[in-house]
């Protein structure tokens, strides 16, 4: 019986390019994992949103309407609500001006209890100190 | 953590990198990464070359993009694709490519 | 020897990440180690068969054969592929294609794990 524990650590912004979403893609499958690994076994992952990674975050995001595509604060929501550590560094929101009400907080859903970790990078830095693998998009 | 840094970038956000830390860190360039270990851009080596680490440069990207070993800055290695399973294995426990 | 568990998603034709991990993987599995290769995104063109070779473009259908038969384990993401008009009659023999969990199992008791992102 183990646990592997993977940093999913974003430093893109979105859309531009496919990265973000396949690491909140990636991450997302953890849900399914189960069925590869013995009884007991299982990984752990949680998502870092760093640098120009905590642009994928801001809330309200409207992808879905005009592109047709799922956004990507859709995507954090799922994260949460399936019960993914959701970090998003505080230095980083300060630095490009945002606030903490601008970003994906919540699930959005009455099952949903996890909520985004505003965090200053160290305690993500401990994060990382503490997983297995990093997983770098 | 011991910890091993690909760099593929040569102009690229280096905030990233300068935050990433370890009891062990090690750095290595490959691709458009190698030009960290080269070039002397105004007189000066790279800030990347700043870091508390161990360096590496990749040998076959390092020869691609026209340099020889003796181009390399004097605190880089330069390694084979060989040399660098061993580094992974051996020296670093995760892994981050920038 | 160990497992070391290659992911990208950098494409064939615009990239030479490919080129990277294929080599890296070929000099992981001379020294005896277990490689499984994980392409998601624009890398499962990688995935397609009938790559015709011409000098301005990477080629790696020839050495991604090489590598099945020496064992490699190659994995492409069956929604990614699926998206790109990739389906299972184009893809190279010795291929698997699977859901995004088998990265995760893969990395799950792998001793390393390169994640090339960075695109």
């Amino acid at each position: 019986m183990a646990i592997t524990k993977l940093a999913f650590l974003v430093d893109k912004p979105p859309y531009k390019t496919e990265t973000s979403r396949l690491a909140l893609t990636h991450a997302l499958s953890s849900q399914s994992v189960e069925i590869y690994l013995k009884d007991g076994d299982n990984v752990e992952p949680f998502l870092a949103f760093i640098g120009d990674g905590v642009l994928n975050c801001i809330k309200n995001q409207k992808a879905l309407t005009i592109y047709d595509v799922t956004s990507l604060d859709m995507h954090i929501r799922n994260a949460l609500l399936f019960g993914l550590n959701v970090y998003v560094c505080k230095e980083d929101i300060r630095k490009f001006g945002l606030t903490e009400d601008m970003i994906v907080m919540d699930a959005d859903h009455p099952d949903g209890e996890l909520k985004t970790q505003i965090v200053p990078y160290a305690e993500i830095e401990q994060a990382i100190e503490s997983c297995d693998h990093i997983l770098f998009f | 953590m011991k910890l091993g840094i690909f760099v593929s970038h040569f102009r690229f956000n280096t905030d990233t990198y300068e935050r990433l830390k370890a009891e062990r860190l090690g750095v290595i360039f490959v691709q458009n990464g190698i030009y960290h270990a080269t070039l002397r851009e105004n007189g000066k080596s790279s800030p990347l070359l700043e870091k508390p680490a161990k360096f590496y440069v990749l040998k076959d990207d390092l020869e691609t993009h026209g340099f020889t070993n003796s181009q390399v800055d004097s605190r880089v290695k330069v390694i084979t694709y060989n040399d660098l399973v061993d580094v992974i294995f051996n020296e670093y426990e995760k892994l981050a490519w920038l | 020897m160990g497992k070391l568990t290659i992911g990208t998603f950098s494409s064939l034709i615009g990239s030479m990440s490919l080129d990277f991990a294929l080599r890296l993987a070929e000099a992981a599995i001379n020294k005896g180690h277990k490689v499984d290769f994980w392409v998601s995104g624009n890398a499962t063109m990688l995935s397609k068969k009938a790559q015709r070779a011409y000098r301005d473009y990477s080629f790696l259908e020839k050495k991604v054969k090489e590598l099945i038969e020496r064992g490699v384990n190659f994995t492409a993401c069956e929604a990614c592929s699926e998206a790109r008009g990739y389906h299972k009659e184009d893809t190279m023999e010795g291929w698997k294609r699977h859901n995004m969990d088998w990265y995760l199992a893969s990395c799950f008791d792998s001793d390393r794990v390169l994640h090339i992102g960075g695109e």
